[in-house]
This record gives C-alpha cells, structure tokens and sequence, in this order.
C-alpha cells in the first residue's frame, strides 16, 4: 500500500464484529439492550473524533450474518439525523436477529447444543469491506476490525476462521477483540496476537463502553506510545481437519499441514499417501501441537 | 502538508488564548466543544474520550502510566494543549498534588453528544417557504467563482474585476498582510500574499479568518463570538437555508461578509431572507484537523521543465506566472516553463523553492500524480538549486592585517589566528591575511606582545 494513499494515520476505518447469538444472550449477565447501548456509545464516540472516521458494524449470527451500519451512508444525509440513524441501525438489528432465528431452526444446525456464532463469516465480511475500501477512491483510512464475541468458539469453523486471519494479516489489518462472555476464545487470542490487535476480557462488563473508549477507540497511530492490555497467554490449540475437534496433540500431513486427530492413510485434503506406517501417537511425541 | 496545519493550529491558538471565562462561556455550545475535540492531537483526544465519564480529578502521575515511558514527551504535549483549551482543569488537593478533572460544561456536552448523536444548530427552513435551491453543482461553483474572484483580485488589485461586490472596507480587512500599499502607489502583493497564494484553500480560508477575526476588536465586535459563529456554520448542513432571522446582529454582518468570500450564499425570498451554507463553510471545521483536499490536480511537469495546466481558470494562469514564464494557452490548456529566471522573480517575491515543489505535488494532474515522485526529481533538484544558488555568498563581518614587517610575524600571526579558529584567509606573498570581528581585539593584543 502506498503511503500517499492513506490519510493521516489517525484516520481510522473500524469494522466492528457484533455477536448476536441468541443463545449467548439469553444468559448474559450484560443485557443485549445495554450491551447495545453502549455498543452505539462507542460506535457515536468514534465518529466524534474525527469526521474521516468510517465505521461499520456487522452483525454475526448462529447461521448467517450481515451488515447492520454504515457511517458512510449515515454521514450523506447530514450530521442531523444520527438519532434516525440509529434507530433504523437497531430496527435492521432486530430483524437480522429474527432474520437468523428463523434460517436456524430451518437448516436444524443448532442441535448439537454447543452452537457458535459465525465468526468466520463475520470477518471474511469485514475483510471484504476494507478491500473495497482499499481498491475505491484515492486515499483511504487506516483500517482495524474489532470483535465483540460472547458465545464460545466453534471449532468446526477452525480452517476459515485462520484464513480469515491470514488474510487480515497479510493486508495488515489487526483485529481487535473484546470478550463479552464467561470464556476466553482461543480464536481470537490467535487472532489478536497474529495480527498485532488488542485482545482484552473486560471484568466489569457494566463499564464495557469505558473499556471501549480506552482501549479500543485508540487509533493505529496512537497505539505505538501507550501502554495497552497486553495479552497473557494465547491458547494456540487448533482444531483437527477431520472431526473438528480442538485437540492438543495430532497429526499433521507432511506435504499440506493439514491436522488429523486420528490416523489416516490418506491425507483428505491434497490427497498424499502416507505409505510409511506411522508409530503410535502415545510413543512418540513428534507431532505438532 | 504542513502549511495547512501550522494555520489550523494557530486557529485553534487564538481560541485558546480567550480569556478562561469566556472559553468556557464558548463551551456552552455543544458545537465548539466538538470542533475543538476534533482539532486536538490524537493522544488527546483520545484522553478526552477516556476521561468522559470519569467526574473524579485524576492525579497526573496516573496518566503518566497511560504511555510508555519513551513517550513522556508526546503525553505532555497532549496534556499541554488539553489544559490550553480548558478541556481538562488542573486541581491541586491539600499535599500539592496535581491531579486532571474534565472541564464540566465540556463534558456534559460530549456526553450528551455520544448518547442523542450530534444536532441541528438551526433547524433549516422549509421547502415550501423556498422556492428554489440552487443544486449543489450550482452552490459549489458559486463558491469557487466567489472565492477565485478574491484571489484574483489580490493578484491584480490595481485591475479591479468587473461584476465584483466586494465592498473596499471589507477587502481591506480580508487583504490585511497580504498587501501592501504605499502611498500614490498600486497595492503590490507582501511576501506572505505570495506565499498565501500557493497554499490550499483551506489554509487559505483559515489564514483569512484569522485575520478577520483578528481585526474584529477594532471594528467593535467581540471576537468570541465570531469565532463561536464560525465554528457553528461549519456544522450547518450544505445546501439547505437557514432564516437571517435567526441570526444576531454581529452574526447577520458576518454572514455578509462571508457571503462575499463565497462561504454562504445570500438569498431573498417573497418575506424573509436566508442563507446557504457552500462547501467552503461546511469544511471549516473539519480540515482543523486534516486538510485531505479531494481537489483533482491539474498540472503536468516533465523532465525538460515544460509545464502542461489544464485549467481554464484564470487564477490557475495566475499563480503559475508567479514561479514560471506562461508561453501560449489554449481553451483549456496552459502551457509555461520552468525557467531560472522565473523562478528568480519567484525568489525575489519572497516564495520559498520548497513551497513551489509541494504547490506543484499537490495538484499534479491525476495521470502523473500515481507516478513516485509526481514531479520528476531533475526539476524539484534544479528548483533548489537554483534556490540555494541565491544563498551562494556568505557575509561574516571580519578584519583585514597588512603591511606586516616580517614574514616570521606574518607566520606568527597567522598560526595564532588558526589556532582560534578565526582565520578566514591568508595570502602569505602579499603577507595580508583576514580574520573574524570578534577576533580582532585578541589579535591586537598578540601584535602588540610581539612587537
């Protein structure tokens, strides 16, 4: 990216992740409607600081997600109606929300009990957006993504969720993210720590809009002088290819790196044959974790 | 583009030098206090925002530990310009701690900002009172006519335009340091006025707002309020009009003069008056803290210091005679070189090498501004040469020795001047040699120790 084409580097784009599982928030102890609120909060305080600023919200559901707000159509009708313009945001939330309920018990996915929102989708959207961003006009501001997770993470989505990642890595986008939940994600612990964003899990969640403003409105720029929540340990487990299953210790394909938590002679992602018989897991420890 | 910057900043300067009542007096408008957050360097605001909901002084040694101690410097500044404008308060408890408190007006207005999103200053008239708008295509050339108009006349004042309304008084405010006028004689641009005419309009804009409000004491108006009125025009939505009745007296004058300047557009309906605010007002406020003009370029330079405009403006021919000697124009084409002795005028006028090179990079026609670097380098390298060709000769004020009797205290002489490092030139056939002024008493005092 040439630099000419940025602004300053105090001009930001923000991409925020919004977990809407509704499974997630029927037992919160945060309510959805105060998480909102101060979700709009923040959201109102980025576009204070600068009208460069570009914000936009995504909304991740069980089995779909979707754009909810754009500041960038907001800001074409004037500064006036920012009260309009966020109610037709928590209207649009409301219906994706009913939206995604309906698509769920459809397809029947959530049987299994442990459900996940879609992560995976939700960045790959984000990431879609910058890229616009990036290819239209001829300055654009400095881009970030931050995730607002509460519901666990889905291991099935393991394989898109590190493309997303590498993907956000190589077009040096970090991703933020802020745990709402009871757990921490090792997704986004990978996620944050291999993309140089800012991983925290917020104690008090009364005053998550306090841990907003001071940890995640900080722009790029400003991030290189001060002291931010460092993260403390990072579970860097994957998820095996087969079974989707988080394991910590597994095979790994030698031609494709692809991750096994059983034997198998073939690997089912390249195709390679494993011909040379493989000793048993439990003697020798040589694969990765 | 750090012109614009410098300008911006002083702006906010001025604010900041407001007696402490009346800058909290301007904190009353939920409008100033967002203007002035968005001008504050990054580091604080984003204090400003940390500390919007904290209503306890908090100890500075505290938000010491918010950067990294490498940093100290960047968090005082930040800290410097937020006590300036009175956004945070200092606080002393009774063991002469000092500990930050967010102003109280100021917070509660931002506070109030980030929960209904930000509002009207005025609500604008009807559709059905106006008849008709002009579009924005319409409003936005307006502004330019308006604006190229005065920047034309401060290049040719003695030639006055033709269909201009600029009253003489107002010009004489707004032209302020930028000409100069002798007695007898055409108005002739001041070394500022040239260099004015090289920055971008926005910088341009806030250099003459400056000065216009600089000036507003003598015309008995008080400045905070012009300076409250300007920062609340920019946050009127463009296009739409606004009813005069709703302004004050000082407010109705201004937007007169403003009108002339091309920031709002005047117009008279059946009963009432309103105004339109154009681009220029509404972007008043927002290049305070980036100038990120959008402007598409128009002038190519190659290599062989040929300059190609495409403009059909007559300002644009303006400026660019100022630094390069124009050959021939067509309809929408200028075509001029850049020669040395151009440039010399340009010199002489006061304009700096480095303020024709970013003048030429920021409006470098789209086609070649993709181009690393927009101008060729041959060119930008030859422009400060030719600059630094003009500094070629150094004066140092200095003594000259002669009629030395021999050549041993010639030698003498001039192995002590060396050694002090004040010898500037010997010329030892001759035995002449010539060393700085302040040397010169030493100097006495060791010729005559010799003799």
């Amino acid at each position: 990216m040439a630099s000419s084409k940025l602004y300053s580097d105090e001009v930001s784009l923000a991409v925020v992740v919004v977990d809407t599982n509704p499974l997630f928030w029927a037992t919160a102890a945060l309510p959805f409607a105060d998480f909102f609120a101060h979700l709009i909060h923040y959201v109102n305080s980025l576009l204070l600081l600068n009208h460069l600023n570009h914000v936009v919200v995504i909304a991740a559901g069980l089995s779909s997600c979707t754009y909810i707000f754009d500041s960038s159509d907001a800001s074409a009708s004037g500064a006036a109606d920012v009260a309009a313009t966020f109610a037709k945001a928590s209207r649009k939330m409301d219906e994706f929300i009913a939206e995604d309920s309906r698509a769920t018990s459809s397809n029947g996915s959530v049987a299994d009990g442990n459900a996940a929102s879609l992560l995976s989708g939700a960045l790959s959207l984000a990431l879609c957006y910058i890229q616009r961003v990036f290819r239209s006009g001829i300055r654009h501001p400095q881009p970030r993504i931050l995730c607002l997770q509460g519901s666990p993470d889905g291991p099935e989505q393991y394989v898109a969720v590190m493309n997303s990642i590498f993907s956000a890595q190589r077009s040096m986008v970090p991703i933020d993210s802020c745990i709402v939940g009871t757990q921490d994600s090792a997704f986004l612990q990978q996620a944050s720590y291999i993309t140089g964003g800012v991983y925290l899990k917020p104690q008090e969640l009364n005053g998550l809009f306090q841990y907003l403003a001071a940890v995640f409105a900080t722009d790029l720029h400003s991030r290189t002088f001060l002291r931010l929540p460092k993260t403390l340990g990072v579970d860097f487990r994957a998820s095996c290819f087969c079974h989707k299953k988080t394991i910590d210790m597994g095979y790994v394909c030698s031609v494709c790196l692809s991750i096994f938590c059983k034997y198998h002679k073939k690997c089912s992602t390249c195709g390679s044959e494993f011909n040379r018989v493989m000793p048993d897991l439990n003697s020798v420890p040589d694969q990765r974790q | 583009m750090p012109q614009v910057m410098v300008v911006a900043r002083n702006f906010m300067d001025m604010v900041a030098a407001l007696p402490a009542a009346k800058l909290d007096m301007l904190y009353d408008s939920a409008f100033i206090c967002e203007a002035v957050l968005r001008s504050l360097p990054p580091l604080a605001k984003k204090y400003a925002l940390q500390m919007l909901y904290v209503s306890a002084p908090v100890a500075a040694a505290a938000m010491e530990e918010w950067v990294l101690d490498e940093y100290a410097a960047k968090h005082r500044v930040a800290i410097d310009r937020l006590l300036q404008l009175r956004v945070f308060v200092e606080v002393r408890d009774r063991r002469k701690e000092v500990s930050y408190k967010m102003n109280q007006k100021f917070q509660g207005n931002m506070q109030k900002y980030l929960v209904d999103g930000g509002s009207l200053p005025r609500e604008p008239i009807p559709s059905s009172v106006t008849a008709r708008l002009p579009t924005l295509a319409e409003l936005e050339s307006f502004a330019l006519e308006q604006w190229e108009c005065f920047l034309l006349q401060l290049i040719n004042s003695s030639q006055v335009e033709r269909g201009t309304s600029f009253s003489s008084s107002m010009m004489r405010t707004f032209q302020r340091g930028l000409l100069s006028s002798r007695d007898g004689e055409a108005p002739r641009l001041t070394e500022n006025g040239f260099q004015f005419l090289l920055m971008e309009t926005n910088a341009q804009l806030w250099y003459i707002m400056r000065e216009y409000i600089s000036s507003a004491e003598e015309r008995g108006v008080d400045p905070t309020e012009l300076i409250s009125f300007l920062l609340e025009l920019s946050f009127h939505t463009l296009g739409e009009a606004y009813s005069l009745n709703t302004l004050t007296d000082v407010q109705r004058n201004a937007i007169r003069d403003l009108a002339e300047l091309g920031l709002v557009k005047l117009q008279q309906g059946r009963k009432d008056s309103w105004f339109i605010p154009t681009k220029l007002a509404t972007n008043l406020s927002a290049s305070l803290s980036d100038s990120s003009s959008n402007k598409e370029g128009f002038v190519v330079v190659e290599t062989n210091f040929r300059m190609y405009a495409y403009s059909t403006s007559r300002l644009h021919c303006e400026i660019l005679r100022l630094f390069s000697r124009v050959e021939y124009q067509l309809p929408n084409l200028i075509v001029g070189s850049i020669t040395k002795e151009s440039l010399y005028g340009a010199f002489e006028n006061g304009i700096t090498a480095e303020q024709i090179i970013s003048f030429l990079q920021q409006n470098a026609h789209p086609r070649v501004a993709d181009k690393i670097p927009a101008v060729p380098e041959n060119v930008t390298d030859q422009i400060r040469l030719w600059e630094t060709d003009r500094n070629r000769v150094d004066m140092i004020l200095s003594h000259l020795y002669e009629d030395f009797p021999s050549k041993d205290m010639f030698d003498q002489c001039c192995d002590y001047a060396r050694d002090h490092g004040c010898l500037l030139w010997e010329d030892a056939k001759k035995m002449r040699l010539i060393v700085r002024v302040e040397f010169h008493s030493e100097m006495r005092e060791f010729l005559r120790r010799l003799r």
